[in-house]
């Protein structure tokens, strides 16, 4: 069977590894940037969520008015010259979210759970790499959260609308 | 935990050059709380739900991506003046929150159930509607963004001031 020598078949384990997982390291590294970025933005502060929705600091909307400025150009730029992915080698997707039913709603408790914890998705991981113990609460609620909406959604996908129940 | 804070067009600039980045590495838009489904369907196998179409591969890109998310946060946090140590401060909302240690976890808790229940109803968080969807200027992400905003800005004013 393995006719290489040990360095030999680790080195050749350890480059097939490297392919095979090329796309999720660089999503590490993406998330590890991202998380940085956020800290360093004022996006884990709690105090700077309080200020933006009492009118006193305009930090946070600085600076998603700019990223999204920013972005808007990189965007327009991709498209323009069909740039091609690094991981993946195709032309960019830019898959654009769908309007999807309960869009409002969920965007509305969504807009509460940010008011009452100072936080969202992507910032609750880089607050409990900080050291914010109350980012590990959130956490478990996010993850009770999404689990809900699962359980919810695999019900209706085996047993028919939820209406359909309450009859 | 003190981090320093980048000045507001500095750390937007970076986080715009950040999108743009994800885009050209990844060939997707960047995104957050997908990331909890693909956990939610390495945690059950009977949640189906989180075990089909996009979260088909739950060990994708998006969970590698929440995973480095707190690195990130430890790299910060160690770069600033400030020792890393745990803290349960919440700034602010020490004001507002409940003050016994206990109620204050059952809030956070409650607040994040919203969190994650609203981002999968909506679709995406404040990283995929509000600032990739707004790059796209996609008219769905645009108005999930300004609810976002509307509702936390509301509750945030009969937090602070009823």
């Amino acid at each position: 069977m393995h006719k290489f020598s040990i360095f030999k078949s680790a080195k050749l384990f350890l480059i097939s590894f490297g392919f095979v997982y090329r796309a999720n390291f660089l999503a590490l590294l993406m998330g590890v940037m991202f998380g940085y970025l956020m800290s360093h933005a004022g996006a884990t502060t709690y105090d700077y969520h309080a200020k933006m929705f009492l009118m006193i600091d305009f930090q946070l909307m600085e600076v998603i008015a700019t990223a999204v400025v920013i972005s808007m150009i990189g965007v327009f730029l991709l498209k323009k010259f069909h740039v091609h992915a690094i991981s993946t080698g195709d032309e960019v997707d830019f898959v654009k979210k769908p309007y999807q039913k309960g869009l409002v709603t969920g965007a509305f408790l969504f807009g509460i759970g940010w008011a009452m914890t100072a936080s969202c998705p992507g910032t609750v991981p880089a607050m409990i790499g900080e050291g914010k113990i109350g980012a590990v609460f959130v956490l478990i609620g996010l993850l009770l959260g999404t689990m809900a909406f699962g359980v919810l959604q695999t019900f209706i996908a085996h047993n028919g609308q939820v209406s359909d129940t309450l009859k | 935990m003190e981090v320093v804070v980048w000045a507001g067009w500095i750390g937007g600039l970076a986080i715009g050059l950040f999108v743009i980045l994800h885009f050209w590495l990844m060939g997707k838009p960047a995104g957050c709380s997908t990331g909890y489904g693909n956990v939610c369907g390495l945690l059950s196998k009977k949640l189906t739900y989180y075990r089909q179409g996009e979260y088909s591969n739950p060990n994708n890109t998006k969970l590698w991506f929440l995973i480095g998310i707190p690195l990130g946060g430890l790299l910060s946090a160690l770069g600033s003046p400030d020792t890393w140590h745990v803290s349960f401060d919440m700034g602010m909302y020490e004001a507002v929150l409940p003050q016994s240690d206990a109620a204050k976890a059952l809030w956070l808790v409650f607040g994040g159930m919203l969190l994650g229940f609203g981002a999968r109803l909506a679709g995406a968080c404040t990283t995929g509607h509000a600032l990739v969807g707004g790059a796209m200027m996609n008219p769905p992400s645009l108005l999930a963004g300004a609810v976002f905003f509307m509702s936390a800005m509301l509750t945030t004013q009969l937090l602070f001031n009823f």
